[in-house]
């Protein structure tokens, strides 16, 4: 069989198995179940399937993802999530769409905190989507930034998602992890810039209103009391990381457990919401890790059907220039994100990107930051995103899905603006890791 | 008997939850014990990498039953019946993994396959949890296929 036919067939057979509404792990299962059967030899393909799985997440490369989850779940279920973003509220005042740009710096510093992009969105959409309505902003003013900011999640550290990517493609974890800061917090800037500007030229977008007069130190207070604390866990993880006292595993775990100890000395810890935060952490990795066991033999059967050589020779072979190598690359993972999830996304297009990056010699941190902020995009795109549907699942009943595409479409642009900037000046990326890791 | 069945899947659910808690608490007080110079303990690490497989197989089946695990329902909301043909194909996938789990364990008990790392213990160990996994995941495509409705409590 020629490797065409074969990666035809196997991506063609995913596909399908995808739009029969099969969750994603089954799907690539089933796909591996024929696949080891056919190429891997028989019966010992279908052993050596099950071994994969097994030995796919038995990896100290990826610890660290329940304990990053971990972090973001105790916040939620604690209550302690909810007093920084109050403290952030008070924070900021004067600003033209003040909500809109609390979400957003709430968002970030949560972010900084959360390894879960979709708990980002869910919980400043419960949580500040209904003041928004009720003051009269918007519906794209409101939901526009929540969504976008739930994105930016991916980029900034902890992330689960860098920690996968890094692990699955082989690139410094730790490396990965701080060279995303500087891009997610670009974003950040970007979208706060867009709000202030859109409030400033039109108003009714988002009506102005006096929250009750507060004194500098009641602004201030709440912020060192209820935000501090987690930007100094934030601190603490990176640093440790950075400064190599502790692996991403042990900077995550002692993360987690500093998060614990915060809820604590909040008295917002009860043994009923740890062990929300526990189940919800079990079910998160749960769903990122069994996709992996699915997943983790189909990049094996492309190579020994040959379609990942075939493929990856065949790209060399046409000569192409560099930079549109990368273009196709980062094009085909901003299609795949409008359609499928982000583990899903790594594992089928990995096995082919890696090679090609290693063959034209692009740095691969930079390559992983790409990478990160077009799933970051293919969060945020319609039709699919997930962000979007998880925006959608937590907003007023009366608001449809075409306003909801609507709100993201400005943010899309930005995301895309800020991808071609990093494209086009590699150091905003690659930078911060350089110089920390010496 | 739908009780009983939600409260095993659960229970499983939470045993993963305890496991990787368990987990970040260990890996802490083993990076605080080497600082203080209390010295480490070789295994935290090690047995920290195989929770990671058992606690995903542990909350499969509870992830499965709440219908959190991701996909592509779009197609599905036009046409229902294509619920059928998904739950067949999830059927079949799980009991083919059901046999193989069985047959990779008798194989490696067989060999006599030991690791050996820091803990020593029969290789058969790791994949144990292989077909109860998938044979919880047969039986909810089963009772779906039998008509019981999917729980709708996602997150």
């Amino acid at each position: 069989m020629s490797w065409w036919v074969a990666a035809c067939l196997l991506f063609g057979s995913l596909t399908l198995l995808f739009a029969l509404a099969l969750p994603a792990a089954f799907a690539f299962l089933g796909i591996n179940i024929v696949g080891a059967w056919v190429w891997l030899g028989k019966d010992a393909g279908l052993i050596q399937l099950v071994r994969n799985g097994v030995t796919s997440i038995s990896s100290f490369s990826l610890t660290p993802i329940p304990f990053f989850i971990l972090m973001g779940e105790v916040l939620f279920h604690t209550g302690v999530a909810m007093k920084a973003i109050d403290a952030i509220d008070r924070l900021i005042w004067r600003v033209p769409g003040r909500l809109s740009v609390v979400a957003v710096v709430a968002g970030t510093i949560f972010s900084a905190i959360s390894g879960s992009t979709i708990a980002t969105t869910a919980l400043l959409g419960s949580l500040l989507l209904p003041q928004m309505l009720a003051r009269g902003y918007h519906p794209n003013m409101a939901m526009g930034p929540i969504m976008a900011i739930g994105g930016v999640d991916m980029l900034i550290p902890p992330s689960a998602l860098t920690v996968l990517l890094g692990s699955l493609a082989g690139i410094s974890i730790s490396q990965l992890l701080i060279a995303g800061i500087v891009p997610g917090f670009l974003l950040s800037c970007l979208f706060v810039g867009w709000i202030v500007l859109r409030a400033t030229l039109d108003p009714r977008l988002a009506p102005a209103f006096e929250r009750e007069s507060l004194t500098l130190w009641q602004r201030v207070r709440p912020l060192l009391l209820y935000v501090a604390p987690l930007v100094m866990i934030f601190v603490i993880v990176v640093a440790a990381m950075v400064a190599g006292w502790a692996t991403p595993t042990e900077a995550a775990a002692i993360g987690a457990v500093a998060t614990v100890l915060v809820a604590w000395i909040y008295r917002a810890l009860t043994w009923s919401n740890l062990m929300q935060a526990l189940m919800g952490t079990a079910g998160i990795s749960g769903i990122i890790l069994f996709i992996i066991i699915g997943a983790t033999t189909f990049a094996q059967i492309l190579t020994f059907s040959g379609a990942t050589h075939g493929l990856v020779e065949a790209i060399k072979a046409a000569e192409l220039a560099p930079w549109l190598v990368l273009a196709t690359m980062l094009a085909i993972l901003i299609v795949l994100g409008c359609f499928v999830d982000q583990v899903s996304m790594m594992l089928i297009s990995l096995p082919f990107f890696m090679p090609l990056v290693a063959a034209y010699g692009f740095d691969v941190v930079w390559f992983g930051v790409l990478f990160l902020m077009c799933m970051q995009l293919g969060l945020l795109t319609p039709p699919f995103g997930m962000l979007l549907f998880t925006m959608k699942s937590v907003a007023p009943k009366e608001i449809a899905m075409s306003q909801v595409w609507r709100a993201a479409t400005p943010y899309v642009v930005m995301g895309i603006l800020a991808l071609a900037a990093v494209i086009a000046f590699p150091p905003l990326a690659t930078w911060l890791p350089k110089a920390l890791f010496k | 008997m739908t009780l009983l069945y939600d409260r095993v899947l659960q229970g499983l659910a939470a045993c993963a939850a305890v496991l990787l808690g368990a987990s970040a608490l260990a890996i802490t007080l083993d990076v605080v014990g080497r600082n203080v110079g209390l010295g480490t303990v070789p295994w935290i690490l090690e047995v920290s990498e195989y929770v990671l497989p058992l606690a995903t197989f542990l909350v499969a089946p509870w992830l499965l039953r709440r219908n959190e695990h991701v996909r592509l329902d779009v197609l599905l909301r036009a046409w229902p019946w294509l619920n059928h043909v998904t739950n067949v194909i999830g059927l079949a996938v799980c009991a083919v993994l059901v046999l193989y789990g069985v047959r990779t364990i008798l194989n490696s008990a067989q060999q006599g396959a030991m690791v050996f790392k820091s803990v020593v213990f029969p290789e058969w160990w790791l994949y144990a949890p292989v077909p109860l996994c998938f044979g919880l995941l047969a039986v909810e495509f089963a009772r779906r296929l039998m008509g019981a409705p999917a729980q709708l409590e996602g997150r």
